[in-house]
């Protein structure tokens, strides 16, 4: 090997670190924690290095590292980055870096949560970075079904009763609680996973049973009949982990109950997995379908923006407003890609990491709040901004950026989008989108003013909060430096997205 | 019958010897049993490892068989097919032994010959059918098969549930046997022979008698295997024998009704067989369906085991639905992977039930923390049996969906996927009372040794086969190749 093999590197760096933990930090939760942050700490800085040496001339595929797993079915290793997955790379290593130390404070069976965490990234990594259809979809399982356990084993249930005309029904599933939103959730994600396996399958035998390599399906125009219901499948079934409506019912009961590291991710990176496989997977491989279709992503796009936001003024929870608030932000990301324009390409991968990042800040401040004040409530809470300063700080400027103000990486992402539907062939797509920044910035201000800036509450329990502390700190400083900084010098990551995007959209309209 | 005629019936005589040994251990046991007590223990041994002893003999001595040839003007096969399908029936009734040789009941002890000995002529019924070409001698060997497996599922007739289950199993079985019998009378009928061979030819310009013959003929095979909508047997069996012999039940004799299937439907028959794809496919669908629905609602593990394994006979048909030679080579590596998973599972079962007399799912709450080994291997076979990346199902499950999208089957290819989310559901419900849910009791779960050797066999197939799956692939390729050259 003539270089280092740094993509497997950042990818496998947190699997090894899980496997230290599971065979030597049995009862030695600080051994586990700084093993976990050692782990991750140089998928970071291995993600920074790629994102930083990226070579923006050239473009296309670096750092690319193949060997073949399979011969005879044309499966093998084969990793790779372009501006995108490289951007989402960072944006994984940044949210987990996070993470470890959002999480710090987990009691019950704190080894077997941080490895399973980190098998967890290491399959998001391995979506991100690996070019072969085939292990693109192992990994994809990766990262789906430690979900289950983590959900189901360290996540909270809620306090949310079933109501209306369905209410029967859903009491005796047990909405709300941790089980119910663990089993939703996984058996959302594997119905998509079928789907995309189905897809990935039929363009292999498309081939002639001979390739799964991104590389090679790419040179390949396919019949328009069969790109048309592929598309359609890697859609939904992808689609499915970005929360397209109407099948995005899993992930506020999913991100609601799961534990702050986990919904950090989830929220975080996983949904923006769904995008990825959407933009790369389905409109990289399949032109024709992905203009033909083009009207359907945007439309559904669309309705998240609006459905999402309403649902989350809607809500009293504040874990809830988030998740319904992610539902609503990936609409963003899809209605981007589905204007088929240089800006609103851009603009989708950028809400892709704004968002990530912004949603990250707020469930790592949810559960702060949670763990402080054991409640989750919005209107019970109030005035929580003179106990805990920092922590209101740093919601309010994620607030900002959710609601797009500039000089947020929020801004910069919506902004692209807009620009990027009123330039495309459906202009009307853009009244919706302003509709839902409009009601993001009613629900996010809200919801921050009465739980910090109001007066403040009399209620005994909510007395004498602490603010974030010792590694809390760390989790915080990151995602709020994060957010600013490309809000402030977006140029950062449009660069090396602009390279990747130039030659997708090419492919897409031929221009 | 010269000397070489003899070598090729080698396994099919030895497992004859090995029948006539045990009969005869538990014919001086009998006689010099007294009675209860320490005794007892000691009577229960050697039919039991007698058996064992015979059986992994006959499994080396299959090798020792010339691969692909015949006897009695072909009626009698050793195609590697036929030997592929021994060494599993051979393999699995190993490893169900392994678990049976530590049930305590008192039956077993007493009666131990008994059932080593239907166990053995079962197995020398299976022989029969994985090698036989002509009409006769397929339905005596069906015979020999399914008789001894009514008088096992009846083995524990004290027992408040055994008796009908076993009356069951025996009508439905018997019933079975009836319709392929009259079906392989429309059979003789047109063609004019009992051999396989002659059937193919008028098949080409498909006489109405033929095909309702071929027809009736598949319902009957469709009660061995339990396909929809013949299956209804298969849950109160599972239900009311045990486990270890559930395990068996579950894989070996499914095996043998699917080499009949491909024997007659396929090897052979050249593009005459497609007709046959329809047909196969729906009921693939419709086994599907069934299984993976039913089985949602079951509180009973070995019941909700029957119903998943329902559901996979409906993805083995979905390979053979393909009637391709990739399609059965698919098939078959999902039968020895399901081989894995599903006698693992009824294996954990066999130790959970021993140690809390419960086969409710209930029963497995809290299993991580008591016994994390087993509950691990528990999550294992059911992961596999759910299709999920590195374990042996998931390759199963994906050759299969492969062979059939192959021959642009991407409706039933999509059933398939969208039922194991299915599927996955109630894995996970149990997955959950293992993992998530607190114990009711702390002590761990006691695993006696011997079960213990045959749990871990499984996982090390289950996890071998997800791994590194490309041996079985190749060994599959090889097997349906020499049917359709």
């Amino acid at each position: 090997m003539d270089r280092l093999p740094i993509l497997s590197i950042m990818t496998w760096a947190p699997f090894a670190s899980a496997l230290v933990i599971m065979f030597f930090a049995r009862r030695r939760p600080l051994l586990v924690r700084w093993t976990s942050v050692a782990g991750t700490g140089v998928s970071l800085v291995a993600s920074i290095w790629v994102y930083w040496t990226y070579d923006r001339v050239r473009a296309g595929f670096q750092f690319q590292e193949e060997f073949s797993l399979v011969p005879s079915l044309g499966i093998s290793y084969l990793a790779a980055v372009d501006g995108i997955s490289a951007l989402m790379a960072l944006l994984t290593s940044i949210i987990i870096f996070a993470g470890v130390f959002a999480s710090w404070t987990t009691k019950q069976r704190s080894q077997e949560f941080y490895a399973l965490l980190l098998v967890l990234v290491t399959g998001v990594y391995g979506v991100f970075v690996t070019l072969d259809l085939f292990v693109l979809f192992l990994f994809y399982e990766i990262a789906v079904l430690p979900m289950y356990l983590l959900i189901g084993i360290w996540g909270s249930s809620g306090d949310v009763r079933p109501q209306g005309i369905f209410g029967w029904a859903m009491g005796r599933t047990g909405v709300g609680t941790k089980e119910y939103a663990a089993m939703k959730l996984t058996l959302y994600l594997l119905f998509g996973s079928a789907f995309i396996l189905v897809g990935v399958l039929a363009l292999f035998v498309a081939t002639g049973s001979r390739t799964f390599s991104f590389l090679e399906l790419q040179q390949m125009r396919f019949d328009p009949a069969l790109q048309s219901w592929v598309f359609l499948a890697f859609y939904v079934g992808f689609g499915i982990l970005a929360g397209i409506w109407p099948l995005h019912t899993w992930s506020p009961d999913g991100h609601a109950s799961a534990p702050t590291a986990v919904s950090m991710l989830h929220a975080g990176v996983l949904m923006k997995l769904g995008a990825y496989g959407v933009v790369r997977v389905g409109m990289g491989l399949l032109p024709d379908a992905a203009v033909d279709w083009a009207w359907l992503v945007g439309t559904i796009g669309c309705i998240n923006i609006v459905y999402g936001a309403l649902s989350a003024m809607a809500q009293t929870d504040l874990k809830y407003v988030i998740a319904y608030s992610s539902v609503s932000h990936m609409g963003v990301v899809m209605l981007g890609a589905a204007t088929l324009t240089p800006n609103g390409l851009n603009g989708s991968v950028f809400q892709m990491f704004a968002h990530g990042i912004m949603t990250g800040l707020f469930f790592a401040l949810v559960g702060l709040v949670y763990e402080k004040a054991h409640s989750r409530e919005i209107f019970k809470m109030s005035g929580f901004g003179t106990m805990m300063p920092g922590i209101a700080t740093a919601f309010t400027i994620g607030g900002l950026s959710s609601l797009g103000l500039p000089a947020t990486a929020g801004f910069v992402a919506e902004f692209l989008t807009f620009l990027g539907a009123w330039t495309s062939d459906y202009r009307w797509w853009l009244f919706p989108a302003v509709i839902g920044a409009f009601l993001t910035s009613v629900y996010v201000l809200r919801v921050a003013g009465q739980i910090f800036w109001g007066p403040k509450s009399a209620d005994p329990h909510f007395q004498d909060l602490a603010d974030a502390q010792g590694p809390e700190w760390a989790a915080l400083g990151i995602l709020v430096f994060v957010l600013v900084l490309f809000g402030v010098a977006p140029s950062i990551a449009i660069g090396p997205v602009d390279t990747a995007t130039g030659p997708l959209l090419r492919r897409l309209i031929g221009q | 019958m010269t000397f070489e005629t003899l070598t090729l019936l080698v396994p099919e005589l030895a497992l004859f010897a090995l029948a006539v040994v045990v009969l005869l251990i538990g014919a001086v046991r009998s006689s010099a049993y007294v009675g209860r007590g320490p005794l007892a223990e000691v009577s229960r041994g050697p039919a039991g490892w007698t058996t064992l002893l015979g059986l992994g003999a006959t499994f080396i001595l299959t090798f020792t068989v010339r691969e692909g040839a015949s006897l009695l003007d072909g009626a009698f096969v050793q195609d590697s097919l036929a030997l592929f399908a021994k060494r599993l029936f051979l393999a699995s009734a190993a490893i169900s032994l392994l678990g049976s040789l530590t049930l305590r009941t008192g039956a077993f002890s007493r009666r131990s010959a008994e059932y080593h000995f239907a166990l053995v002529a079962s197995l020398l019924g299976m022989s029969v059918v994985a090698s036989a070409r002509e009409l006769v001698l397929l339905f005596v060997g069906f015979e020999l098969m399914s008789i001894p497996l009514f008088l096992m599922t009846g083995f524990l007739k004290r027992e408040a549930v055994v008796p009908e289950a076993a009356l069951k199993f025996f009508l439905v079985g018997t019933a079975s046997s009836a319709m392929i019998v009259y079906g392989m009378s429309f059979v003789y009928g047109v063609a004019g022979s009992t051999m396989l061979s002659d059937i193919p030819p008028p098949l080409r310009d498909g006489p109405p008698l033929l095909m309702l013959g071929m027809a009736i003929l598949l319902a009957g095979l469709g009660f061995k295997i339990a396909a929809f909508p013949f299956h209804m047997w298969a849950p109160d069996t599972y239900e009311a024998a045990s486990p270890p012999f559930v395990a068996w039940l579950s894989v070996a004799p499914k095996a043998a009704g699917f080499v009949v299937i491909i024997r007659l439907y396929l090897a052979g028959v050249g593009t005459a067989a497609l007709v046959w794809t329809p047909v196969i496919a729906v009921l693939a669908g419709m086994t599907m369906v069934t299984g993976n629905l039913m089985a949602i609602p079951q509180r009973n593990i070995k019941r909700l085991l029957a119903y998943s394994g329902i559901a996979h006979i409906g993805y083995m048909l979905v390979g053979l639905a393909a009637l391709s030679s990739s399609g059965v080579a698919m098939m078959l590596f999902y039968l020895v992977a399901y081989t894995f998973g599903n006698m693992g599972a009824f294996l954990v079962v066999q130790a959970v039930a021993q140690s809390e007399q419960s086969d409710g799912i209930d029963a497995y709450r809290g299993l991580a923390q008591r016994s994390p080994l087993l509950a691990l291997a528990m999550l294992l076979f059911l992961l596999s049996l759910g299709g999920i990346p590195f374990v042996a199902g998931f390759w199963a499950k994906l050759y299969v969906f492969w062979a059939a999208v192959e021959r642009g089957m991407y409706g039933l290819v999509f059933l398939g996927a969208v039922l194991t989310v299915v599927a996955l559901y109630y894995y996970l419900l149990v997955a959950r009372r293992m993992y998530i849910d607190a114990p009711e009791r702390p002590e761990p779960v006691q695993v006696p040794g011997l079960l213990g050797v045959a749990i871990v066999a499984c996982v090390i197939g289950v996890v071998g086969m997800g791994l590194y799956p490309a041996p079985w692939v190749t060994l599959a390729q090889r097997v349906a190749s020499t049917l359709f050259s």
